[in-house]
């Protein structure tokens, strides 16, 4: 049996409404649960992939489990530490990538892959190595001395992913890897991603487009609201249409159709 | 090594970007060449003097070829035989007579075993310049009796009343320039573009993430708070109408001291600005913020010139004992505990802001909300 890499048991999230946020929303309440108890297992060398329609919780999860921000219930462990009680080793064990985390324009690749190595705690000559290696893979080794400001948003991409992983962690969370990228940088993710996998790395992305799951996805949760609506393969997901069957499904739980 | 590699790449961003390190030095040489400037402007009527000075003990050589280049500059010089040396001194601290010149016994027969002294007020204009005249001089000639040079500090000199009321509030303010000037961009602006984040990520501990801020920033911002200090008190005197020479009059000891408490100072105002800038969602924000900031510390730095006593306590308030015990060294006091406690405080607090910038770093709702 494979070796569960990640588990998450019960996660809550609850947010606190602004007034401008209730007003938008029209709403009078003040709280809002984006995730309610959600509960699943990514195992070693698997790509797991969240797949939710936008506000169901699926960014959340993933910044509890990458320690950004603390479950007000249950936790999550990553190679066997809490994200609650030992969110240090977590992020030891974890390469996070997200739109929202962004690389200092003033600086280099070459700098910063040091930088972010030093940040982790890894040796120089395993930093070293490490760098000539993902650069050469990456083709960031012509670009190393380019200052990130002034990189294309493909090679832009690629170092950020390069530097997510420096540390070679076990784990690589990756929240809507292909949001707002064109279709050749898309390209260079999901090629990355599946690179990743073949090294023996485990995944977890986050996603709303059925394509990407079917293309790069072993297991996948269906989030809807804060909940986990349905978990399997592929296979037991879909039916044979992924598109279909999450419709379907969403249908049921929320009773309308979109 | 996590904290340094964080510092040193706050040292690098600053140091390897020519235009900030300009930006952190300018001020200083601007502030200079502005009172500079501003001192000529209103300063501008040529200065003709009619040196009173008494004279005690007998070197006609020099006398004569003193008076010879006196008349040369466009000035005149009458000499008193000194009778009363104590009326005389008060005379020079009063600004009545210009100096006093004692020479050694037999100073023209034995040049090499004798010695000449000048008595002068460094704050007065007349007193400087004769100074400069007659030292020069009395070098010129080149031979070899000695020159004791006898600075006078008045206690109640015009010219150091003004640094001590306003020296204080002008380096106060400047100082909070130059950390507001580093600070808000590298804290505020990081947290605003994602790059913050980007950090929080990685295994460092928050109290690393904070110093790692803190300390480089502080260090910078002490360059720029070197420049405008030094642009100041270079510039001050000339802004004021007196001489540069008025600097001299102040012990090494007060000037050790003062920068202590600048140099205290500093890291306190930059870990302040850096709290404040991590809660603030923007730079914008983080700005408006510390301006309010600002106002208050200047309002601090001003009031404390206009109340006529301020007791001990005044020690355990950051700004305030900064401020405070700068007036008191510039008027001639030497609070060495006083001073020394401040800096102790002041760094205590510093430390109180590193942590709290932790806790804010910890936070999900300060770093991620929304």
């Amino acid at each position: 049996m494979a070796e569960e890499i990640v588990r998450a048991e019960g996660l809550k999230k609850t947010f606190t409404l602004s007034r401008k946020q209730q007003k938008i929303e029209k709403t009078g309440e003040t709280r809002r649960v984006a995730v309610d108890g959600l509960s699943f297992s990514a195992y070693r060398g698997e790509i797991y992939g969240l797949l939710g329609p936008n506000g169901a919780g699926k960014t959340t999860t993933l910044r509890m489990l990458s320690t950004l921000i603390r479950p007000d219930a249950g936790d999550a462990f990553i190679c066997g530490h809490s994200v609650v009680k030992d969110p240090a080793k977590v992020r030891d064990e974890i390469g996070f990538m997200t739109s929202e985390l962004k690389l200092e324009g003033f600086f280099t690749p070459d700098y910063l892959f040091d930088f972010f190595g030093a940040m982790h705690g890894v040796e120089k000559g395993v930093l070293a190595q490490r760098k000539r290696e993902l650069f050469s893979k990456f083709g960031i080794d012509k670009f190393a001395e380019v200052q990130v400001k002034n990189l294309s948003t493909g090679m832009l991409q690629k170092v950020s992913l390069v530097i997510a992983i420096v540390h070679d962690p076990s784990v690589v969370i990756f929240d809507e890897p292909t949001n707002g990228l064109d279709v050749l940088t898309a390209k260079v993710v999901t090629d990355f991603l599946s690179e990743l996998k073949a090294m023996g790395k485990s995944i977890l992305l986050s996603t709303h487009i059925f394509s990407l799951v079917e293309k790069l996805c072993d297991r996948v949760g269906v989030i809807i609201d804060g909940r986990m609506a349905a978990e399997g393969t592929l296979d037991e997901i879909s039916k044979g249409d992924l598109e279909t069957s999450f419709f379907d499904l969403y249908h049921s739980i929320k009773g309308e159709t979109v | 090594m996590k904290l340094l590699a964080l510092m040193k790449k706050e040292f690098h961003r600053f140091f390897h970007d020519p235009r900030l390190i300009i930006t952190m030095l300018l001020p200083g040489i601007v502030i200079f060449l502005l009172y500079t400037v501003m001192g000529e402007a209103i300063h501008t009527e040529p200065q003709s003097y009619d040196y009173k000075v008494y004279l005690q003990g007998e070197a006609p050589s020099v006398t004569s070829v003193l008076e010879m280049a006196v008349e040369k500059s466009g000035n005149t010089v009458t000499w008193v035989p000194l009778e009363d040396m104590e009326a005389a001194r008060k005379e020079v601290e009063e600004g009545e007579a210009t100096a006093i010149l004692t020479f050694t016994e037999n100073f023209d027969l034995f040049p090499e075993n004798s010695a000449v002294s000048v008595v002068y007020d460094p704050m007065d204009e007349a007193g400087s310049s004769f100074y400069a005249l007659a030292v020069g001089l009395l070098q010129q000639i080149g031979m070899r009796f000695s020159i004791l040079s006898e600075p006078l500090v008045s206690e109640n000199g015009i010219g150091r009343e003004i640094m001590q009321q306003i020296l204080p509030f002008i380096v106060v303010c400047f100082v909070f320039s130059a950390c507001m000037s580093v600070t808000l961009e590298s804290v505020a602006g990081k947290k605003e573009r994602g790059t913050l984040s980007t950090i929080l990520v990685t295994s460092a501990k928050r109290s690393h993430i904070a110093l790692g801020k803190i300390i480089p920033l502080a260090c910078i911002s002490m360059l720029g708070a070197l420049s405008s200090f030094l642009g100041i008190v270079l510039s001050m005197p000339k802004l004021m109408g007196l001489s540069i020479g008025m600097l001299g009059g102040y012990s090494f000891g007060m000037y050790v001291l003062l920068f202590l408490l600048i140099f205290s100072f500093v890291p306190l105002i930059v870990a302040l600005i850096s709290t404040v800038s991590t809660a603030a969602r923007s730079v914008k924000e983080a700005s408006a913020y510390t301006s309010v900031l600002m106002i208050f510390v200047m309002v601090i730095s001003l009031v404390t010139a206009f109340l006529p006593a301020i007791g001990n306590w005044v020690i355990a308030i950051p700004v305030l004992n900064a401020v405070v015990f700068m007036q008191e060294l510039l008027a001639g006091g030497l609070p060495v505990w006083q001073a020394l406690v401040s800096v102790g405080c002041n760094l205590l607090y510093t430390a109180v802001l590193v942590i709290v910038m932790a806790k804010m770093l910890s936070s999900e709702k300060i770093m991620f909300g929304k």
